[in-house]
């Protein structure tokens, strides 16, 4: 099954991004992050017509340039407004993929690419995605691990880590530009419209039987692992769009979950009423 | 006579014409503070007195419109706020991240996040001699959105006296604790106080704990408009300047001491 060298490179990509967006999900999660990923990787639709209006034969360039603009213009804006958050984020969400959908309209002969984008595609994994999602992927974990007490003490509070002397700011900035990457990245495999899932459901697949933190990191990436490369298997063996798939094994993982707390718990008051 | 002479660093805190202002409201309008050091004291004032300002302030959360603040003497950053620990009232937690006690008190650990990587044997071992007196054993492994008020205030004294502070600044410390809690909770800062010997900074609206258990008080309504011993400052005139309205000081149910605001 895997003797193709694109699913090969699907697979390994897969398994590189689905940890990492597991890793990155446990603090987009509990930093209620989740729609500002969305706003990202919606951005991205801009930067793939910016991209295809240039002439760029990738467009991963231009993806990550745009997505780092808008991330830029959200923080710039949650500062020097009175706006909303959520309200800045729907603005530049629709804003960006309406500007997306009206430049590839005018190029026209793009459109059949468009669909790849949305949804995701292993066709679409190239040699050089998938050392881009092995780099970025070891520099992110050991950015993680060498920072994991100053990014937990600043997802518990802010002010806080302030005080802890941690420099809340900066942290916070390369916080959203570590996601704006990893989002650009998993586009390839998950498509804009579903990218988020990766950083959201395996981390709430993990929460739903993880007793502390430590459980739930390390649930989270092997849930990743899972819903990746399981859906990039799915994907391949029944010819369904890439995205979708991954998602599906990814919520077929969250029900297991689920029902497996679920069970933990009834049985945990079984135990105390017996007598 | 003995010669008194000005000691840089004699005051933990000293302010001089503190002023902020937020949206269209001048909350601070020219705060000078002295609050010596090694003492338990209490800034109080009611709701909209700026005392949550000022404590932003002190940590370094806000920056004065105008004047000047030192903690030790040093101006605030990075490097004096080490010597600092601060108590929140509460966390801004998600309950979806399910951070264990253990977990967050490991993070104050000097290093690199070794709870992930050493066993939960190992990072006791480490909290042991800080979380001596504080009663937190039998939740270290629970996680910290389902303490109790009274729970989390223990992690978090915990937790700030986890990096050796010399001053430990306390906001609200006894809303959303019961009055068996409060009890325990000023037991708990006096042995706090009476062993890291640190200066304790209370900050509150409530007028029936400074009686008992701060040595000195400073009443706040956007200038600090009375200080002194506690029964200086509870002395009816000098709380309605604090106050703005007029205060009976009564005895009740609540047990000796506890005086009301009507």
């Amino acid at each position: 099954m895997f003797t193709e060298a694109y699913m090969q490179r699907a697979m390994v990509t897969a398994l590189l991004l689905g940890p990492l967006c597991g890793l990155i999900g446990v603090f987009v999660t509990a930093r209620r992050m989740a729609f500002f990923s969305d706003t990202i990787s919606h951005a991205a639709l801009a930067g793939i017509a910016v991209g295809f209006w240039l002439g760029f034969a990738d467009p991963t360039l231009p993806m990550v340039a745009v997505s780092l603009g808008v991330a830029a213009l959200m923080l710039w804006l949650k500062e020097k407004t009175d706006l909303l958050t959520d309200t800045i984020m729907a603005l530049l969400l629709s804003g960006s993929v309406a500007f997306g959908i009206v430049v590839i309209s005018l190029l026209k002969g793009f459109r059949g690419e468009l669909h790849r984008y949305l949804f995701g595609d292993i066709l679409s994994v190239g040699p050089q995605e998938v050392w881009l999602a092995f780099a970025v992927s070891a520099v992110v974990a050991a950015a993680v691990a060498v920072r994991l007490n100053a990014l937990t003490l600043l997802t518990a509070s802010e002010d806080l880590a302030h005080v802890s002397g941690i420099p809340v700011r900066r942290l916070n900035y390369a916080f959203v530009l570590v996601l704006t990457v990893v989002v650009a990245l998993s586009i390839r495999l998950l498509g804009i419209i579903l990218v988020t899932s990766l950083l959201v459901i395996p981390p709430a697949a993990a929460r739903n039987i993880a007793r502390n933190l430590r459980q739930q990191i390390v649930l989270a990436v092997l849930a990743g692992a899972l819903g990746g490369g399981g859906g990039v298997a799915l994907s391949y063996r029944f010819d369904l769009p890439c995205g979708p798939s991954i998602v599906l094994t990814s919520v077929a993982l969250f029900l297991a979950t689920l029902a497996a707390s679920r069970l933990r718990q009834a049985s945990g008051r079984a135990l105390r009423s017996a007598p | 006579m003995a010669e008194i002479r000005f000691h840089p660093g004699g005051l933990a805190i000293e302010s001089r014409g503190v002023r902020v202002t937020l949206g269209d409201t001048q909350v601070l309008r020219g705060v000078d503070l002295h609050v010596p050091r090694g003492k338990i004291v209490a800034l109080i004032g009611p709701n909209g007195s700026g005392k949550t300002t000022l404590l932003r302030c002190l940590l370094g959360l806000q920056k004065p419109d105008a004047g000047e603040i030192r903690l030790f003497g040093e101006h605030i950053g990075p490097e004096v706020l080490k010597r600092v620990g601060y108590v929140p009232q509460r966390l801004p937690l998600d309950r979806s991240f399910i951070l264990s006690v253990r977990e967050f008190l490991a993070l104050r650990l000097p290093g690199t996040a070794g709870w992930f990587w050493q066993s939960h044997r190992r990072t006791d071992a480490l909290l042991r001699d800080t979380l001596e007196g504080l009663d937190l054993d039998g939740i270290l492994g629970r996680p910290l959105s389902g303490l109790s008020g009274g729970q989390l205030q223990r992690v978090l004294i915990a937790s700030s006296l986890l990096t050796k502070p010399e001053l430990l600044l306390l906001d609200e410390p006894t809303a959303g604790v019961d009055r068996p809690g409060e009890q325990s909770f000023y037991e708990l800062i006096t042995e706090v106080h009476r062993r890291h010997k640190l200066t304790v900074v209370l900050v509150s609206h409530d007028l029936s704990m400074v009686y008992r258990h701060a040595s000195r008080v400073y009443a706040l309504n956007g200038v600090i408009c009375c200080e002194g011993t506690p029964e200086e400052v509870m002395s009816a005139d000098s709380l309605k300047q604090a106050y703005g309205i007029h205060v009976t000081p009564y005895h009740h149910d609540h047990g000796p001491g506890h005086h009301h605001v009507h």
